[in-house]
């Protein structure tokens, strides 16, 4: 009974998510805490604020409970699925409100970014391995090698530069124009503007995820290049397509099929880069003033705002979690080898 | 449109402690008093006149009769009293800046409001300035940290629209008491990075670009001569903290023959590319009782020769190396912080009886380790809290007041000169003492001053009006296009 050996496989691998959330909180609760200073220190340490405010709004903020109370709390408030409030710069905003603002701009562009990188991947990987040996194939080769060792910042920069400062055509950072009020309903700019009809939101959204997509696609497609090329070439090589070409089947139709045979691996790292740019794509970001989830966290390691972190790497974990899981499904659903 | 690095915590004044903020609840809301535009001097704002008694602990303020805030409700007494016993109720960060000083506030009718003081304090005008003393509107949770209230105070401008970290939108306040703003719409986008910001300018998605561009870019800016750079004094100022309590910097002639060997011109054209000013004292260039007491003992710098013989006297040489740490904090004061470790270790090594090792800790560790005292040597910065002498002196030489600095200097007649200037009111008699307590601070060294920053404003040609305060707030209510 294949269906029920995949509910139950399902099951399983869903309820491992729960450890591993709760060896993540774990590490990080204690990481954070073995480092000197505190949230309360990071906003006013370097002010002649008197002692004993100091200490009051260390109370304030609960710091001066013992490490286990903080622990528990904290677990328990995760289960309420309350992700507690920030401790520094402001002191006491709902976690949940940072994310569910900055968690969509970074799914934006991790979708945008992410399809992007598959496409390119695919396109260049493809035209290489159909054309394996000849010049066009080093070329894309190059290509992989080149985009993947460009440097965000300095490529994100030229861009800017290029279709912003120069051509005019492109705005530079942003998710959107200023003084376009969209109403927000999932936080995804350009599925909000279609979702309310506001087509001056649609277009301005578009046109300022061009540029950061881009260059996160960009980078990211050389890894797609060389997979899809030597993966092709693989197959391409294969029995089966021999019988094809004999049989008089047309090229693109071949390249087709050893495409969806090329696949499987593939997968795997689309899942995986999926799951890191979640967390946030700390340099695109910066670049690009995109207020995603990448740059919150560093700005709260900063401020060792220790609830916002613990909140954010739970929740970006849950999320992947349950990304990995579909992953795993769509694996197992393709390549019979799988066991479940 | 405007374009800063920086962020709004709070758009509360009971919690919000820093510069950026500030300025928007500057912009958003007024005070009793303020600083007259371009100088220190204080001006009626919403209070139009006031008394004090004769050691300044009882301050009596009459309030103009047609404050309104932006929604049309009445500016009355009661609401500046309500104001600031919020302030002192929640005790948030900058709640200092009240409770330290006021003992209570009280309303005897609709438009007087008087403050009792816990101690005499010549400067509270200074304090009215900031923004805990600011009236804001009723809307504002009374008990709790309103952290995106956008009712404001009384202020030129009202707030439309906010989403945080990304844009802020003002609009004149239409029942404004004062002048109207200039411009009627502002608004406020918030960058990551100062090269994107400074592309952003280029691409005309900002008119100006604010607080702050890295010295590299105000530079080229400045070459290119496309955009007019406004260069502006600023109170803000960069020292090394010495600390006073364990060897090797606990002997007063190490701190002084390092104080002798550094260089403040190479550091300004070098490190920060000319976009700031050598500092020769702790109170900076242009406040009143700034004297340049470094340069009067030790000279312009570098005095080698000098710092040759102090160390010697402190019985180092070529053979027996003074060994100091020098710590910094990467990010925190910007790019070019390790550059400054490098220049200062470069300029103590010149002497040849000086091995500096160098070392770097992330903010929030930082902060610990100065409290702790736990650093020999380490760079801070100083923005200050209200424009008086008292902000720059006591908070570093008094003791225990700067215990967060970690130099431990404690010299009882420092301590007890900076009280009495607290306590005084006239200002003459004041500036003595603060002339004497820099003597003291160049003859202690506790702390090596060494550059005053300044501020940039790079705007559209087109644009004018850029007019910013002493206290360094941008007040966007006089910007304007000239055709």
């Amino acid at each position: 009974m294949a269906s029920r050996g995949l509910g139950r496989y399902i099951i399983i691998r869903g309820l491992l998510i729960i450890p591993m959330i709760l060896i993540l909180y774990t590490v990080v609760f204690f990481f954070l805490r073995v480092l000197p200073g505190n949230p309360v220190m990071a906003v006013v340490g370097a002010k002649n604020i008197p002692p004993e405010q100091l200490k009051a709004l260390e109370h304030m903020a609960g710091l001066d409970k013992p490490y286990w109370v903080q622990y528990f709390d904290y677990l328990v408030k995760l289960l309420h699925g309350n992700f507690g409030v920030t401790l520094a710069f402001p002191m006491g905003k709902p976690v949940w409100e940072y994310i569910a603002l900055r968690f969509p701009a970074t799914l934006e562009l991790t979708i945008w970014g992410f399809t992007f990188s598959v496409l390119f991947g695919l396109l260049t990987g493809v035209i290489g391995a159909t054309r394996k040996g000849k010049p066009v194939d080093t070329g894309m080769r190059f290509y992989s090698i080149f985009v993947y060792t460009l440097f965000i910042p300095w490529f994100g920069m030229m861009l800017q530069y290029f279709f912003g400062v120069i051509l005019h055509v492109l705005p530079t950072s942003g998710r959107i124009d200023p003084g376009l009020h969209l109403h927000t309903i999932t936080g995804l700019y350009v599925l909000d503007s279609i979702l309310t009809g506001n087509w001056d939101a649609l277009v301005s959204s578009l046109r300022h995820i061009i540029l950061p997509s881009l260059t996160l696609g960009i980078v990211l497609s050389g890894a797609y290049t060389r997979l899809v090329r030597n993966n092709m070439v693989d197959v391409l090589s294969q029995d089966f397509i021999r019988s094809y070409h004999a049989r008089g089947v047309k090229g693109w139709k071949i390249t087709w099929y050893a495409l969806k045979n090329a696949f499987i691996p593939v997968i795997t790292l689309m899942g995986l880069q999926f799951a890191i740019l979640l967390g946030g794509a700390v340099l695109t970001e910066t670049t690009f003033s995109w207020p995603g989830m990448g740059t919150f966290l560093m700005e709260r390691i900063d401020y060792r705002d220790y609830t916002s972190i613990q909140g954010t790497v739970i929740f970006i974990a849950i999320f992947i979690g349950f990304i990995s899981l579909i992953v795993d499904i769509i694996y197992a659903l393709l390549d019979p080898r799988v066991k479940y | 449109m405007i374009g800063v690095t920086d962020k709004i915590s709070d758009l509360d004044p009971a919690n919000s402690y820093d510069f950026f903020t500030w300025e928007i609840h500057q912009n958003t809301m007024d005070g009793l008093v303020r600083y007259k535009i371009g100088t220190t001097d204080i001006e009626p704002a919403i209070a139009e006149k006031w008394e004090v008694n004769n050691n300044a602990t009882v301050w009596t303020f009459h309030l103009r009769k047609d404050v309104k805030y932006a929604d049309g409700t009445p500016l009355k007494a009661e609401n500046v009293v309500w104001s600031i016993n919020r302030v002192m109720r929640i005790n948030g960060d900058p709640a200092w800046l009240v409770t330290d000083f006021v003992k209570k506030v009280t309303a005897p009718d609709d438009y007087t409001v008087v403050f009792t003081l816990k101690h005499p304090t010549a400067y509270f005008l200074s304090l009215l300035c900031t923004p805990p003393y600011f009236p804001v509107s009723p809307k504002y949770n009374p008990d709790q940290i309103d952290h995106d209230q956008t009712a404001g105070g009384a202020g030129p401008y009202m707030i439309t629209h906010w989403v945080r970290d990304q844009e802020l939108d003002l609009e004149a306040n239409p029942y404004y008491y004062g002048n109207k703003p200039k411009t009627e719409k502002i608004v406020i986008r918030f960058y990551q990075s100062a090269s994107t910001m400074r592309l952003a300018l280029q691409n005309g998605e900002i008119n100006i670009a604010w607080r702050t561009l890295t010295p590299t870019d105000i530079k080229s800016l400045k070459e290119e001569g496309k955009y007019p750079v406004i260069e502006v004094p600023s109170a803000y100022i960069r020292y090394a903290c010495l600390q006073t309590v364990a060897p090797p910097t606990n002997n007063k002639l190490v701190r002084q023959a390092l104080a002798a060997a550094v260089d403040r011109k190479a550091i300004a054209n070098i490190v920060f590319q000319g976009t700031v000013e050598p500092l020769y004292t702790m109170i900076p260039i242009g406040m009143w009782s700034h004297e340049d007491v470094f340069k009067e003992k030790y000279g312009e710098g570098p005095n080698l020769d000098l710092a040759k013989q102090l160390l010697q006297q402190a019985g180092y040489s070529t053979s027996h190396k003074l060994q100091i740490q020098l710590w910094y904090t990467p990010t925190h004061y910007g790019d070019t912080e390790a550059d400054l470790a490098q220049l200062l270790k470069e300029q103590w090594e010149a002497t040849g009886m000086v091995e500096v090792t160098i070392k770097s800790a992330e903010w929030g560790t930082y902060l610990d380790y100065a409290r702790n005292a736990e650093m020999q040597i380490s760079l801070f910065g100083w923005y200050p809290d209200y424009l008086d002498p008292d902000d720059y002196t006591t908070p570093f030489l008094e003791s225990p007041a700067n215990n967060w600095a970690g130099t431990r200097y404690n010299n009882s007649h420092m301590n007890e000169i900076l009280q009495e200037a607290q306590s005084l009111s006239d200002q003459s008699k004041r500036e003595a003492l603060y002339k004497e307590a820099q003597q003291i601070l160049a003859e202690d060294v506790p702390y090596i001053p060494l550059i005053q920053g300044k501020l940039y404003v790079v705007t559209d040609p087109g644009i004018k009006g850029v007019s910013i305060g002493p206290d360094m707030v941008f007040h966007y209510d006089l910007l304007y296009w000239s055709s």
